[in-house]
């Protein structure tokens, strides 16, 4: 029985020692991102050239990273939302304002993100990637989908994924309805609910990044998925896997990276996003995550292939037809919100 | 008695600290407002109390209930069995025993990634049925409320088998053998003399089951595919996406009330509570 | 007998259902192709947990989470079980069953809730010490129920014995009853320390920057969907379990 205290004394000594090692050794930069959002030695070189220590977590969707991030103490530096929340994010009182001294290859960003719709003098966030919401699908299907419309196909019972993203999802169903994908009209709203709502009997599972391993695998003949997933996925399974941009419109989104307020570390967030700026980097990251970058320094260095991929950079014509996500208002916000529970229940 | 409340206090505070304070707060919020992008704002109200009336919450809680009740039953009709066999298997029985629990002892969440590895359309059952010509194309079998029972099965198994067997192994043979005299067939002996006295170990081990399902979080969110959606993930679901504090706090403090109303339905007259 | 032998079939089929998903998982954890179909021997996928920086750093958070909440759980579950065992406190074990049964999704918002309430005022965050603080708070209630039990067997009149001859409630209690129970605060330790260390619900809604654990990396892993390193790491986790069973087993016979 004395020996059962003893041990449990000297590892509970020997745990609080390994932990008090662990907080000592610093500077630390705590970074929250997408999952597969950068290259493998993109945070190791970092880390080398700057001297920091980086804590590197991901999430899956912007609902999780608001839970964390909300609270205002949530312990992490820089953040990586989609351009829609900069504003609600920066009402909140969330965000850091960013420098630009400190940032001298802001310059490298297309012209078209130099002054944004959601942040016309980049005071928030800057710019990281863009890209679209399309159908990713199975070329070994007996007919190919063309439209948002065509995923209430009863062919596709089972194995369709819909995004597990309220703005998406209700995205897919206004623009069957012909309506905009930023509707706050509760009557558009309800209609698209319903839309969603019959469609669930074929919808396999809602899933974001985590369904490009499936379709991979073919476990999944059709999703509506991210640009980003669906160019990882296109270039895992050659030849198998294609991308529609739909013929009834589709969201347009940049995912940006912002500093939160909370965070202490200012100096080296600042380092972190100019790093991140660099053409160089960026080329990098893009040859891993095969999206499109609002980087226009680093876009031109990318080979052929990346640079003339249709699915990251479509043809002028075709990225009209696409509409960008906008802030909610409060009260639109909130029905969503309940219109979603409803949905998923 | 002055080192018995010495004794108690420590975990008196944290009880205090750890269950009832969050429980207070949790019932506060339910008669709170849902911020605009979540948290809980001032105007009270209990909206999120009529809103469980809801036909759409009612077919969740019916369906966690329903599926929470298929899973102790079938833990029942299949632990019922191997707990017997343990109890008579003499010499043996710790071994049995050992190899019941040794599952139980690995984690839960394994436990349910097992079954995704097993019935995924590429997965092993899928994968045989194809090469032996049974079917053609993939059956899919994860991703619905069948899924979900079967991990709830594999998961909770244990927990029924290990009362019964508490209960059976405490079972007077001299009864068995009275019964045998008195010329009763197996089955009837099952039926009219085994179970009747395995009563208290029967409710103990669907206790143990069936208030845990009731609350499942991890084994729908795996194997459910978010599309079958129950009371865990829903309540999971208000503090997170749909950044309803208050009706999440609400649903919660539902739940607690219906696993709370069952246990105690079931208790018997002078049962200790520990 | 024919229904022995029909009992006897029908425990090998139940236990084949309980072993042999976790032997598949296995099985394929070895396998060179991330499908399950079989295409060579490979080590691949237990080479990627060791790279995996992430895995390591959350195992290490676990095993200290774990280890530590074990060992304030176990103590003070003892001492509480061993006050109720004296005189019993309805409003203590009722908070404590209350615990037990109270679903985790609900005990995990709940602590949410009371965590993010509390840094308004004082300048704190989610970490280590809200994750071993909730992990305490859960373990509590498995010690006492174990202890309890044990308790229960105990023969009061020794404790008086010891009193009439002259010992202090306190030596009483150290010399003649905690031995008693020490097979009872191992089984205890070994019931917290695996309930904490598997713990995912609770944990990731109060775990903060620097207390991702390892079932929170297993989750995000599954959720991506299947992927044989998974496998590697659940076969080194059942392999690891299995082996501290078989020990405790052998020091609790020793």
């Amino acid at each position: 029985m004395k020996p059962y205290f003893k041990v449990t004394r000297r590892t509970f000594l020997m745990g609080a020692a390994a932990t008090a090692a662990a907080c000592s050794r610093g500077p630390r930069l705590n970074i929250f991102n997408w999952s597969d959002y950068v290259a493998p030695d993109t945070i190791s070189n970092f880390e080398r050239e700057f001297g920091l220590r980086v804590r590197y977590g991901t999430y899956e969707s912007i609902p999780e990273m608001l839970a964390k991030v909300m609270s205002g103490n949530s312990g992490w530096d820089v953040i990586f939302p989609s351009a829609e929340y900069i504003q609600p994010m920066r009402d909140m009182g969330l965000l850091a304002p960013m420098r630009h001294d400190w940032l001298p290859n802001l310059s490298a960003l297309e012209d078209q993100f130099q002054r944004p719709p959601w942040d016309p003098n980049l005071d928030w966030c800057v710019p990281y990637m863009h890209g679209v919401t399309g159908i990713v699908y199975q070329t070994n299907l007996t007919w190919t989908p063309r439209a948002w419309s065509d995923l209430w196909d009863a062919r596709l019972t089972g194995k369709l994924t819909m995004l597990d993203d309220p703005p998406e999802v209700f995205a897919a169903c206004l623009k069957t309805l012909g309506d905009s994908l930023n509707s706050s009209d509760p009557a558009e709203l309800r209609a698209a609910q319903q839309r969603a709502i019959a469609q669930k009997p074929l919808v396999r599972a809602y899933l974001n990044a985590e369904v490009r391993d499936q379709l991979v695998a073919g476990d999944v003949a059709v999703a509506q998925a991210w640009a980003v997933t669906s160019a990882q996925a296109i270039a895992a399974a050659p030849g198998k896997l294609a991308f529609a941009f739909p013929s009834d419109g589709f969201p347009r989104y940049a995912d940006t990276v912002a500093i939160l307020r909370e965070s202490g570390r200012l100096e080296a967030a600042h380092n972190f996003i100019d790093y991140l700026l660099r053409p160089r980097v960026a080329a990098a990251i893009v040859q891993t995550t095969r999206t499109a970058t609002c980087n226009g320094a680093a876009r031109a260095m990318l080979p052929e292939d990346l640079r003339a991929d249709p699915v990251l950079f479509p043809a002028a014509g075709i990225l009209a037809r696409g509409e960008w996500f906008a802030p909610q208002s409060a009260a639109s916000q909130r029905l969503r919100d309940r219109l979603w529970t409803e949905i998923k229940t | 008695m002055k080192l018995r409340n010495a004794f108690l206090a420590p975990t008196a505070i944290l009880m205090a600290v750890t269950m009832l304070a969050p429980l207070a707060i949790i019932l506060v919020y339910s008669f709170l407002t849902r911020g605009a992008y979540g948290g809980v704002e001032a105007p009270s109200t209990i909206e999120n109390y009529t809103r469980l009336w809801d036909p759409v919450y009612a077919t969740i809680i019916i369906r966690s209930l329903w599926i929470a009740a298929a899973a102790t039953a079938l833990c029942l009709i299949l632990g019922f069995p191997l707990a017997l066999f343990i109890a008579r298997s003499g010499a043996r029985k710790n071994l049995y025993l050992g190899l019941v629990i040794l599952p139980f002892w690995t984690s839960f969440l394994i436990r349910t990634y097992a079954w995704m590895f097993i019935l995924r359309d590429t997965g092993i059952v899928n994968s045989v049925l194809q090469s032996l010509g049974v079917i053609r194309e993939p059956l899919p079998l994860l991703y619905n409320s069948g899924a979900v029972i079967l991990g709830l099965v594999y998961g909770f198994l244990p927990f029924m088998v290990l009362p019964l067997y508490a209960t059976l192994e405490r079972l007077d043979p001299s009864l068995l053998e009275a019964a045998a005299d008195l010329g009763a067939r197996p089955w009837d002996t099952l039926v009219r003399v085994i179970l009747p006295l395995c009563a208290p170990g029967i409710r103990a081990g669907a206790i143990l089951t069936f208030v845990p399902c009731l609350g499942t979080y991890l084994t729908s969110d795996l194997l459910g595919g978010s599309k079958t959606v129950l009371i865990g993930n829903l309540v999971q679901n208000q503090f997170t996406a749909s950044r309803d504090w208050p009706f999440g706090a609400a649903l919660s403090l539902a739940l607690m009330a219906i696993a709370i109303g069952l246990l105690f339905s079931v208790r018997r007259r002078g049962e200790e509570l520990l | 007998m024919k229904t022995r032998r029909g009992l006897a079939l029908y425990a090998l089929g139940a236990y084949a259902f309980l072993h042999v998903p976790l032997l598949i998982l296995a099985v394929f954890s070895f396998n060179s192709s991330r499908f399950a179909v079989w295409q060579g021997f490979s080590l691949q996928w237990y080479r990627a947990v060791a790279d995996d920086s992430n895995l390591i750093e959350s195992s290490v958070n676990s095993l200290i989470i774990a280890i530590t909440a074990t060992a304030v759980a176990t103590v003070l579950g003892t001492l509480a079980a061993y006050g109720l065992w004296k005189r019993a406190s309805s409003w203590l074990s009722g908070s404590l069953y209350l615990s037990l049964v109270t679903p985790e999704i609900v005990t995990g918002v709940s602590l949410l809730a009371l965590f993010q309430w509390i840094f308004r005022f004082l300048h704190l965050r989610l970490g280590m010490h809200t994750v071993i603080l909730a992990h305490v708070g859960f373990s509590l209630a498995y010690v006492v129920v174990v202890v309890l039990a044990r308790l229960r067997n105990f023969d009061r009149s020794l404790e008086e014995a010891a009193l009439d001859l002259g010992a202090t409630e306190f030596e009483t209690f150290w010399r003649v009853t905690l031995p008693y129970l020490g097979p009872a605060i191992a089984a205890a330790a070994m019931l917290a320390f695996t309930v904490s260390i598997d713990d995912y619900v609770i944990t990731s809604l109060v775990a903060g920057v620097d207390s991702q654990t390892l079932p929170m990396v297993i989750y995000a892993m599954a959720r991506r969907g299947v992927n044989p390193a998974l496998n590697a790491v659940s076969t080194l986790i059942v392999f690891g379990l299995g082996v501290l069973v078989l020990l405790s087993e052998r020091l609790r016979r020793a």
